[in-house]
């Protein structure tokens, strides 16, 4: 099959410095199926947004056709045929399924072409449903149908604009298992229509079912392509997890007493309202640290909302000794000596408009000992903040200057100091030190395990595997929202073990599925 | 960037675009007066020469400050309250018939009564829009807007039927209140009113308020970032609803001291529009206390200015309004540059 | 004596012709006012548009001796007014209430501020050769009982604007503009990513709704009344929000909603005209407000309730 598609040496560093893309190669072929697999941040997304003219390539180029080419945007991209459909859906709830589907370009008649052709605009669609089988109902609000097929009210507006190369990005996160077969279904009958499909995805079972070719990334660049029939899920496991860096931190061995949190049966829905976490049960022990692993979407966030009362669960117990904590708000939780590191710094974490005193009195704003009568004590205030900026290696100009202007890292510190002032019995962290330079993700770390050594339980959640292998005495596996592995983190345990159980190859207690 | 730059650098713009307003102002003058130059004097210089002019600019101030704080404090949490003109009409008419009919009491207990009475009164008219924004999410400038209309409406009819003066025509109004409990005059040559040390004390309230109590910690916080407030356990609702209830105590603390001050007892549509131009007087000062303090002085100083204008020479008074829409579109305006200037400094210094 | 007089109005259809001319300036504005909130750009300076407009249309009218002229004037510097409004709004990025709040400022002193230098007047201005807009009468319908007072008789922006009524379902409904309207006042991300100019609609939609304004503001002065009365819109702006959330933000419903508080308006001047009735004017000018914020939390519990209901 003649190439479609050349991506050749992409690199792609961002103006605050981060390096999305080193160097990547990607050869597509006309007509097949391609996957590009990785974890998040492997540079997956970024990739995409340069070949769809999203942003601007640092160096490398784009062959399409066996043209050069470099799209300055995404209308661009369009008319040449390209199409994405976005992991996020990019449509108007209150208009129809054909109106979403024609938006922009949509069939006109009368003087001047003032008016909408209504019937054309029908017939079109009509047409493109039959000529690919993707059944929706032109006339339906899309607020009113289900997600799978809102999906495919996306990949017909691509169809629409005459797109050959459709670009699918995790477009299974959303389905359920039968709109995934169903979707499956529709992406072999574009094939057979002269299409070709780049999949994106980390779901390795699908990438067996339905690739033809795989590439895969890690950490910017592209580790292989690989034939899909001559490979197994094991192998693209490990080339996707296998670590060259580790970030090890002196550790000294656990030593675990009383259990402190014992989560039991645990079901938590997510914003959409479908089951994010099902049945989840685990314990920790005052002293050790229990690591989640897991790829990003998988329940770690609604684990975390509904252990710190920032989300209702749907059912079981959190059990925190003795007192079950399901049920509880934010505010009793954060009263009773548990740490939370949110995984949004920005958002959730700290006010970046507020200064950094006021950002660390967050829990003690009300309390006795910070007050002169009616009025808040601003003098123990800053001397607890400037404490704690020296205690914590905060680096900034004053205690008073506002959060934002932070450097990523020292925004963190600030985060984990007030948890960690706390003198946590519990401590949640979650992606404790993403996007924070190596000097704070040290630092940081030591301060988790120093919680530990002074006998707090700690949970840490994190999407970077390095990350929980550095900091746990065990490590559970979330996969799907269920805890599918509880290891000991021995010197022994590799991250491709991790890595499979992650990915859903392995499952504690089966059989391998191939 | 540290604090006292980024300080020194927002006043430096504010002063610069109020500079601009008053300068397009001047420019207006001199291109449709026959004699711009006395007619620029009048404008800028009057008001600040005679001890009657100064007292006229304090009394003008006075609803003003109570207006501007209470946007302020509502801007504060990031609520969009344009109930103010509304809330002021319940709180003077409430306060009003406190005043009226409590005339039996003793002044010390009457005066507090009556301000406490239109506070209250205010504040739980206040607590609609409140709680329809907080608990159903209903926008509260439509809300804020038709209860305006409301406020009025009502009042005006109370006024004009169980509660109107004997045999008074034209514009409705109470009996008038005991002169015992209305402000005396405070300046011997002037007009001026002691409600400027009510004024001044909600400045200072409003700033202890806001800055040294925790729940002016809640108010802001929610304002600023209501996630990071709610994560850290703070009931965000609760605090829009108690925001917008402190700021409609201040509207209608504005109202009850305009009764007391000028207008001696609740007339029908009393007020030019002094909750809209807290507005602005919120807007100019930033939503920061002492700011509201010299906006409202300096809008005070410009209406007084274009009155005493209008008196000496060809120009109508209505000339302020031109330097006010200016004020408020440039003030905006530089909020923003100033706004994306620091932003862009930030990322300089994270690398 | 209230009831009497009320019901003699209605018989003989003089209420039937009061409604319509004080419906008139309401349900233009809020026509306005739906297309801009439509497109996700709420106009709040209505007022001020239309009492620009109610100026310049009688100022330019008198002096040419044309309501055409009146009437095009009015609408020029309403949506040249808007147009600014734009400008500040979209890419200075003043807050569309703010900017809308100044527009409002700006309208009513500035009216005043014209009306002094240009005429030297404060208070009212009235020409006494201004042309008014005129009536319609149809001839050989007038003459017939009932539908002659139904039909004929009527200023024409009264059928300007119930026909502009059936202008904005073509416009919002019918043409690719009115859907990338909506897309852009719903989903203005979605919109963008398919090419559709978000600013360049918004601005639009502003000028749409300053052009609506501006024909309500013509009315006001050439139609409704024959002069410059100083904030003679007395709050049909902000009532025009209102009939636009009454009417579940689209045109019929806007019709609907300009005929109830119209209806309140009519009834209310009436009202007032006669000595001794037994209900307060007031009382009737508010049910539309009060209606208002009904329907708003109506509207807010349904939005809660269709959220938990999702799967």
């Amino acid at each position: 099959m003649p190439v479609l598609l050349e991506m050749k040496n992409i690199h792609k560093v961002y103006p605050n410095g981060t390096v999305a893309n080193r160097g990547i190669d990607l050869t597509v072929h006309e007509g097949e199926i391609h996957a590009l697999v990785g974890e998040n941040g492997a540079g997956k997304s970024t990739l995409m947004k340069v070949l769809f003219g999203l942003e601007a390539p640092t160096s490398g180029t784009i062959l399409y056709e066996g043209r050069e080419v470099r799209f300055n945007g995404p209308k661009d991209a369009i008319r040449h045929g390209l199409g994405m459909v976005h992991q996020h859906f990019m449509l108007v709830p209150s208009l129809t399924v054909s109106e979403n589907i024609v938006l922009g370009e949509e069939p006109k008649r009368g003087p001047r072409n003032l008016f909408r052709d209504r019937s054309k605009e029908l017939q079109d669609v009509e047409r493109l449903i039959a000529t690919y089988g993707l059944n929706v109902n032109p006339h339906a609000k899309v607020e009113t149908i289900p997600v799978g097929q809102k999906q495919r009210v996306e990949i017909l507006k691509v169809l629409y604009r005459g797109a050959k190369l459709i670009i699918m990005d995790e477009p299974t996160a959303v389905l359920t298992p039968q709109e995934t077969d169903e979707l499956f279904h529709s992406i072999r009958a574009l094939v057979r229509g002269g299409h070709t499909i780049i999949f994106i995805t980390h779901k390795l079972r699908e990438v067996m079912e339905i690739s033809d070719r795989i590439t895969v990334l890690r950490a910017g660049r592209s580790i292989g392509t690989l034939l899909t029939r001559e490979t197994t899920k094991e192998e693209i496991s490990r080339l996707m997890v296998g670590r060259e860096v580790l970030l090890r931190v002196e550790k000294t061995p656990a030593q675990p007493k009383e259990t402190v949190l014992q989560v039991r049966n645990l079901s938590a829905k997510d914003s959409k309202g479908s089951l994010a976490l099902k049945n989840v049960s685990f314990e920790i022990r005052a002293g050790e640290v229990l690591g989640i692993a897991g790829v990003e979407g998988n329940g770690q966030t609604e684990l975390v909302e509904t252990l710190t009362g920032l989300r209702k669960a749907e059912s079981g117990e959190i059990l925190y000794m003795g007192r079950n904590l399901a049920g509880l708000g934010a505010a009793d939780i954060r009263r009773m000596q548990i740490g939370h590191i949110p995984e949004d710094r920005q958002t959730s974490g700290a006010c970046l408009t507020s200064s950094i005193v006021e950002n660390l009195v967050l829990d003690h704003y009300r309390s006795r000992e910070f007050k002169r009568g009616p009025f808040l004590n601003h003098g123990k205030m800053k001397a607890f903040a400037k404490e704690l900026m020296q205690r914590f290696d905060v680096r900034a100009q004053s205690e008073d200057v506002p959060a934002g202007s932070l450097s990523g890292g020292n925004l963190q510190k600030v985060v984990v100091a007030r948890e960690l002032s706390k003198n946590p019995k519990l401590l949640i962290a979650s992606q404790p030190t993403r996007g924070v330079d190596i000097g704070a993700i040290e630092f940081i770390h030591r301060e988790i395990l120093k919680q530990r050594d002074n006998g707090a339980a700690v949970l840490v959640v994190s999407a970077e595997l390095s990350e929980v292998m550095a900091l746990s005495d065990r490590i559970a596996v979330l996969y799907n929202g269920e805890i599918v592995a509880v290891l000991d983190n021995t010197p022994e345990l590799t991250e491709e073990e991790i890595g499979s159980y992650m990915l859903g190859v392995k499952r504690q207690g089966q059989e391998a599925a191939s | 960037m540290n604090a006292s730059r980024s300080l020194t650098l927002e006043l430096g713009g504010i002063l610069v675009t109020v500079a601009a307003a008053l300068l397009c102002g001047s420019v207006v003058i001199m291109l449709t007066s026959s004699e711009p130059l006395v007619a620029i004097r009048a404008m800028f210089v009057d008001p600040l020469t005679s001890a009657f002019n100064i007292g006229t600019i304090l009394n003008k101030a006075v609803p003003l400050i109570l207006t501007g704080l209470a946007l302020a404090v509502v801007f504060q949490t990031g609520v969009f309250s344009m109930g103010a003109e509304g809330q002021l009409y319940v709180g003077a008419f409430v306060g009003a018939l406190v005043g009226v009919y409590g005339a039996s009491l003793p002044p010390l207990l009457h005066f507090p009564l009556i301000l406490l009475a239109a506070m209250a009164g205010a504040a739980l008219y206040g607590a609609i829009p409140g709680i329809l924004k907080a608990y159903l999410n209903a926008d509260e400038v439509v809300t804020t807007l038709m209860l305006n209309f409301v406020a009025i409406l009502t009042t005006s009819y109370l006024v004009n039927n169980p509660f109107k003066a004997e045999g008074v025509g034209g514009f409705a109004r109470m009996e008038y209140i005991d002169k015992d409990v209305l402000l005396p005059k405070i300046i011997p040559g002037t007009n001026a009113h002691a409600g400027i040390f009510i004024s001044l004390a909600a400045i200072l309230v409003v700033y202890l308020l806001l800055y040294k109590t925790s729940i002016g910690y809640e108010i802001r916080l929610v304002g600023k970032n209501p996630q990071f407030a709610k994560y850290g356990g703070i009931n965000t609702r609760k605090v829009v609803v108690l925001s917008v209830m402190i700021s409609a105590a201040l509207a209608g603390c504005a109202g009850i001291v305009e009764t007391l001050g000028i207008q001696q007892t609740f007339k029908d549509n009393f007020s030019t529009g002094l909750g809209f131009d807290g507005i602005i007087i919120a807007l100019l000062g930033r939503n920061h206390p002492a700011g509201v303090l010299a906006a409202a002085l300096f809008y005070a100083y410009i209406q007084v200015g274009a009155q005493t204008m209008q008196f000496n020479s060809d120009m109508p008074r209505e000339v302020a309004v031109i330097i006010q829409v200016l004020l408020v579109l440039f003030v905006t305006a530089q909020a923003i540059f100033a706004y994306l200037h620091q932003r862009m400094a930030r990322r300089k210094a994270v690398m | 004596m209230v009831w009497e007089t009320l019901w003699n109005q209605i018989v003989d259809l003089t209420l039937f012709a009061v409604l319509l001319r004080v419906m008139t300036p309401i349900l233009l504005s809020a026509l306005g006012g739906l297309i801009s909130e439509i497109g996700g750009t709420i106009n709040i300076g209505l007022e001020g548009l239309m009492l620009l407009a109610a100026f310049s249309s009688i100022a330019a009218g008198s002096a040419a001796g044309s309501w055409v002229v009146a009437v095009l004037t009015g609408v020029a510097v309403a949506m040249l007014v808007s147009a600014v409004m734009g400008f500040f709004s979209l890419k200075m990025n003043v807050d569309i209430i703010i900017a809308g709040f100044a527009v409002n400022l700006f309208g009513s002193g500035f009216t005043i501020f014209l009306m002094s230098k240009i005429y030297g007047l404060t208070g009212n201005y009235s020409p006494a050769d201004a042309p008014r807009i005129p009536t319609v009468r149809i001839p050989l319908v007038e003459d017939v009982p009932v539908l002659g007072q139904l039909l004929s008789g009527h200023n024409l922006m009264v059928w300007i604007a119930l026909l502009s009524v059936w202008f904005c379902i073509v416009l919002i409904y019918k043409t690719p503009y009115g859907v990338h309207l909506r897309a852009v006042g719903q989903a203005p991300q979605a919109a963008q990513s398919l090419g559709i100019s978000v600013v360049r609609i918004k601005f639009t939609a502003l000028l749409w709704s300053g052009a609506f304004a501006g024909l309500a503001g013509s009315f006001l002065s050439n139609g409704l009344t024959n002069m410059f009365v100083k904030d003679m819109t007395g709050g049909t702006g902000f009532l025009a929000l209102a009939v636009v959330l009454l009417g579940n933000r689209n045109p019929v419903g806007v019709l609907i909603g300009s005929v109830v508080f119209g209806l309140a308006s009519a009834i209310a001047t009436i009202v007032q005209t006669i000595p001794g009735s037994p209900i307060p004017s007031q009382f009737i000018q508010l049910i539309p407000y009060v209606v208002t914020i009904l329907a708003l939390v109506f509207f807010a519990l349904r939005q809660k309730r269709l959220a938990a209901l999702k799967p």
